[in-house]
């Protein structure tokens, strides 16, 4: 076949679909919906292909896809969903620092990603980034293309978030009591 | 002692760097501040083991979900569905380039070979003529051996020797050539020859190096214009026409002759050269 890529393909496989569980699972977790994680994962796949010659070999592959990740993922949030989004981001932030409840041990898997679910995308995906998939605060900060400082925010608040979702789901469960329980006013 | 290398509110500030203590990116000096705060403070190693654990579920839970099998297949299949547009932009080019090349390097018109290879000569003239029906050969031929390969001298005979040349027969046709062709032809060569194993009456004008020739040879049996369609009628007269490498040929027919304009001017020209003539030199061959 004149002008064969093939040589070129095979590079791409070998760098980039062994991340392939790792994007799956952020556009998953990132978006709640498996159907949407599939059509994203493949739009990620081919948007790392047709630019693939802007790739430089040596650096980190995983971190340009999961920067292209993102990049689809703000593409869909504004086709289905709206700016509201940053929005609410904003609201939370002023109430994300109130509280530090003690983590429940109790709690399964499922409850925290129930748990994390809950937690606005802006922080839960800085979460995923730095916690689950390990990305350094600059790694972060290039994939989201906002500045070290909104990591470290976001992930503080995110964590905070997470750990108040798990203590109410505790409370609803009767595992921890309810800290305005036998308050008198 | 170590809780105060925070100073008052220690527990404070290490839970403000708990979050980046935990992600492993607090500056050295701020690790040991931290850890050494831990050591003496059962309520911060806690808080920060309660966390640790938290993060290790949080990785864990998140990382058991895995594409589906399908996905896998799914991605490489579109992938090979889908070539980027930098190879896409190469083929195109390279598409491009091939044409450019071909035409670049497409067979122009054959060049004359040299006037003293006769086998080159010979070869050239099969070469040229192979593309034109078969009678329209023996005025392609003779005009090409005859008023091509030939050097020409600086003046041309005079009349009285053309009419030699063609002899009583044929000198009627000197008068008629020249008020057909475009101004500027002058004739330069008119004569009797031979060309593969064939006479001729040979009339040529030329302008420059473009060269016109009107070339008459006697019908063998059987030889004629009227298989195929004529492109004009000179007041009765079917004119042919036909085209070969560069060169143009218009031939009409008496009852025993075959008539010719061979040249390289545009088709219409030459055939309007022709159809001028027919009617005159038809009427002469008679």
């Amino acid at each position: 076949m004149l002008f064969s890529n093939k040589p070129r393909m095979n590079e791409f496989e070998a760098a980039a679909l062994p991340h392939l569980n790792d994007i799956y699972r952020t556009a998953a977790r990132l978006l709640g919906d498996k159907a949407r994680a599939d059509d994203v994962l493949q739009d990620v796949y081919l948007q790392a292909w047709k630019s693939f010659d802007k790739f430089e070999p040596g650096t980190n592959c995983r971190a340009w896809l999961f920067k292209i990740l993102f990049h689809t993922i703000n593409h869909y949030r504004r086709k289905w969903l709206n700016i509201r989004m940053v929005k609410e981001s904003e609201e939370i932030l002023q109430t994300a620092a109130a509280a530090d409840p003690p983590v429940p041990e109790q709690i399964t898997d499922e409850d925290l990603l129930a748990a994390l679910d809950q937690v606005p995308q802006d922080f839960r995906s800085v979460v995923l980034l730095v916690d689950v998939e390990e990305f350094s605060y600059k790694e972060a900060s290039a994939i989201l293309s906002v500045p070290i400082g909104t990591v470290m925010s976001r992930l503080s608040r995110g964590r905070k978030l997470l750990r108040e979702r798990l203590a109410g789901m505790a409370q609803q469960y009767g595992i921890l009591p309810n800290p305005d329980e036998g308050r008198s006013a | 002692m170590n809780r105060l290398q925070f100073g008052e509110g220690a527990c404070e500030k290490t839970r403000r760097y708990m979050d980046a203590y935990l992600s492993n990116e607090l500056l050295v000096e701020t690790t040991h501040d931290v850890l050494r705060h831990l050591e003496s403070c059962p309520a911060c190693t806690a808080e920060l083991e309660a966390r640790t654990r938290l993060r290790s579920r949080l990785k864990a839970a998140v990382e058991a979900q895995t594409a589906p099998p399908h996905l896998h297949a799914l991605v490489r299949e579109k992938l090979r569905n889908n070539q980027p547009a930098r190879w896409r932009f190469y083929a195109v080019a390279a598409v491009a380039m091939l044409i450019v090349t071909a035409v670049w390097l497409r067979p122009g018109p054959t060049p004359l070979p040299d006037i003293a290879d006769r086998a080159a000569q010979a070869t050239y003239i099969q070469k040229v003529s192979a593309t034109v029906a078969q009678v329209f050969k023996p005025g392609l031929g003779d005009h090409i051996h005859c008023a091509l390969f030939r050097i020409y001298p600086q003046a041309p005979p005079d009349i009285r020797e053309m009419e030699n040349k063609l002899g009583e027969e044929y000198k009627g046709l000197l008068p008629l050539v020249s008020p057909a062709v475009p101004e500027g032809y002058r004739l330069v060569m008119a004569h009797q020859c031979t060309y593969a194993g064939r006479h001729f009456i040979h009339l040529t004008l030329r302008k420059g190096t473009d060269v016109i020739s009107l070339v008459i040879t006697r019908k063998n049996p059987d030889e004629s214009f009227r298989t195929l369609s004529p492109s004009a009628d000179a007041s009765g007269v079917p004119v042919y026409q036909a085209s070969a490498a560069n060169f143009q040929v218009a031939g009409f027919e008496s009852e025993h002759y075959l008539a010719y304009i061979v040249s390289d001017l545009k088709s219409a020209a030459n055939l309007e050269i022709a159809t001028a003539l027919a009617p005159t030199v038809h009427q002469l061959l008679s």
